[in-house]
């Protein structure tokens, strides 16, 4: 499968585990990974999965590597319909906008006519886990509906 | 290959060293610290309650343990080893050592008044701090920063809501038997221009055992920092008084016979108040602490905006921008100086010096294989209801991270 893991960091710990991701699943797929400051929603591809990892800055925003997505998808409206993607969400429930920053995502490629696959999974940094433990999981989870999927259509 | 020292450890550093290794895992990156630990701000100054932003040294681990830096703790610029022999030995050299003193208040000495970064010290056991000051009765945090609101939040605490913190014991016992009858949190500025992160006055919303009153407000009119206090007001979980005043401006202390501070003289938004003070704890600013004559080198720099001081020879973090941008600002600013760095560092010619031999002989050097001993340790040491319990002495910090070799 064709695998683009998208990030959206403050503090780079979503880029480390971006990273994470793309060693696990590089066996198998062919996985880029790539920063969202330096994606344009209209680079998107429905025969490609996209895997999205993103933290939450200050109250609640998204992080300033993805708050140029977040304004280019709102400015653009891209139609999105056909792409498929996972979601995963860095936060720290000391916060009480923990995990807001996934959540905006989510609502900007569900309101672009994109489909989440699978559950938006959200790491606690304040939490006993760590993420990789979450994240790895949740990128084969999402990897093997994704494949389901296409299998179905085939 | 290239050579690069970074001088500091904490995140400025750390950032610096992950982006050259990314831009040239080849080249060789060794990381200087004072201290036998590493981490620096992150270890030291991240509030103890705050583990989730603590989780920023997994990646700093990977810089030395798969990007291939090397770490030389427990070496002192000035002392052990020279700037200049470092920039001979280097192609380039960034100083990274932030900045740990607490700026001077203007109100004068006298017992009871205590810099926030003195507190914070002695509570995160450094090795280099005082002992835990005496902080009693009606308690004024003077400043609007996030540390100012760190201090408050500790104090405020119940010993419940310390929970998977890393306070040692004895900060741990300090904190449960404070007799404070009040905290009081003061600006000098109105609220409006108050530099407290929304999101951590909203985090106060969850302290368990306060009263708070939020004085001196303006109507919010769509500022999330003015509704994030608004929303503070009012807010009953239990007995300890917790005040917010803004726009107070301090015009001088009262002592008593015995040279302790009484009272706070400010000028207020309706006039002059007296407020009852018994302990002062000044959050206004970090400064120099007078090591490598950093106001001087930062004020001859070649191009202080983007951390040149001059060839071969860089700063990042608050060594080079002073004490304000929280840790993600200065990741951004040591990316761009990394980048920086190795443009110039190619475009030079290499530097013949050897790195050998540039520390005194039979100098005791902490490599990263003798921190994660220490690591270990204070992970496995750690007292019930924390994460870790810190060794709180240079000597007890390096007998353990020599441990094994002396065991063999």
């Amino acid at each position: 499968m064709n695998i683009v893991i998208l990030y959206g960091t403050e503090t780079g710990n979503a880029e480390m585990l971006a990273e994470d991701i793309q060693a696990d699943l590089q066996a198998d797929h062919a996985v880029e990974v790539a920063n969202l400051s330096d994606f344009d929603p209209g680079d998107f591809d429905p025969e490609r999965l996209y895997l999205i990892v993103s933290s939450t800055y200050g109250d609640g925003e998204l992080p300033a590597s993805a708050q140029p997505f977040g304004a280019a998808m709102r400015a653009q409206a891209p139609d999105l319909s056909g792409v498929s993607f996972g979601l995963f969400g860095l936060g720290d429930s000391e916060y009480e906008t923990f995990n807001q920053g996934s959540l905006h995502l989510q609502e900007l490629m569900e309101a672009a006519g994109a489909a989440l696959l699978g559950e938006r999974v959200v790491h606690d940094a304040s939490g006993s886990d760590l993420a990789e433990d979450l994240a790895l999981p949740w990128a084969r989870a999402v990897v093997a509906l994704a494949e389901t999927r296409l299998g179905a259509a085939a | 290959m290239r050579k690069v020292a970074i001088i500091g450890s904490g995140p400025s550093g750390c950032f610096t060293a992950q982006g050259i290794l990314k831009a040239r895992p080849d080249w060789t990156v060794d990381v200087y610290d004072t201290l036998p630990v590493p981490y620096g701000l992150v270890r030291y100054g991240v509030a103890a309650d705050h583990q989730g932003t603590k989780a920023i040294t997994r990646q700093f681990e990977r810089i030395f343990e798969r990007q291939g830096a090397r770490f030389f703790g427990n070496v002192t610029l000035g002392r052990d080893v020279t700037l200049e022999a470092l920039r001979a030995a280097y192609d380039a050299v960034v100083l990274a050592t932030g900045l740990s003193g607490d700026r001077d208040h203007g109100l004068g000495r006298a017992e009871g008044v205590i810099g926030a970064g003195q507190l914070t010290r002695a509570l995160y056991d450094h090795p280099d701090a005082g002992r835990l000051p005496d902080v009693r009765g009606e308690v004024i945090v003077l400043g609007n920063g996030n540390v100012a609101v760190d201090v408050l939040r500790l104090l405020a605490k119940t010993e419940a809501e310390l929970q998977d913190s890393d306070l040692g014991a004895e900060a741990s016992a300090w904190l449960a038997g404070r007799p404070i009858d009040g905290l009081t949190i003061l600006g000098r500025s109105p609220a409006a221009a108050a530099r407290f992160d929304p999101v951590m006055i909203r985090e106060l919303g969850r302290l368990q055992g306060v009263s708070i009153r939020v004085a001196d407000l303006p109507e919010a009119g769509g500022d999330k920092l003015i509704e994030a206090l608004d929303g503070l007001d009012g807010l009953a979980t239990g007995p300890r008084p917790v005040t917010f005043r803004f726009g107070c401006r301090p015009a001088g202390i009262d002592t008593d016979a015995a040279g302790r501070i009484r009272a706070l003289r400010v000028e207020g938004p309706r006039g002059p108040e007296v407020l009852a003070c018994d302990t002062l704890i000044t959050a206004i600013g970090f400064c120099c602490d007078g090591s490598l004559g950093r106001d001087a080198l930062m004020a001859a720099a070649e191009d202080a905006e983007a951390g040149r001081i001059a060839a071969g020879l860089y700063a990042v973090g608050w060594f080079r921008r002073g004490p304000r941008g929280t840790i993600p600002e200065n990741r951004a600013e040591s990316l761009a100086v990394a980048q920086r760095i190795v443009e110039e560092v190619e475009a030079a010619p290499p530097r013949a010096g050897a790195g050998a031999g540039i520390l005194p002989a039979g100098h005791e050097v902490v490599d990263w294989a003798g921190w994660k001993r220490l690591d270990a340790h204070e992970l496995a040491a750690a007292i019930a209801g924390r994460c870790r319990t810190k060794i709180t002495t240079r000597a007890g910090m390096l007998t353990l991270c020599r441990e094994k070799e002396d065991a063999r």
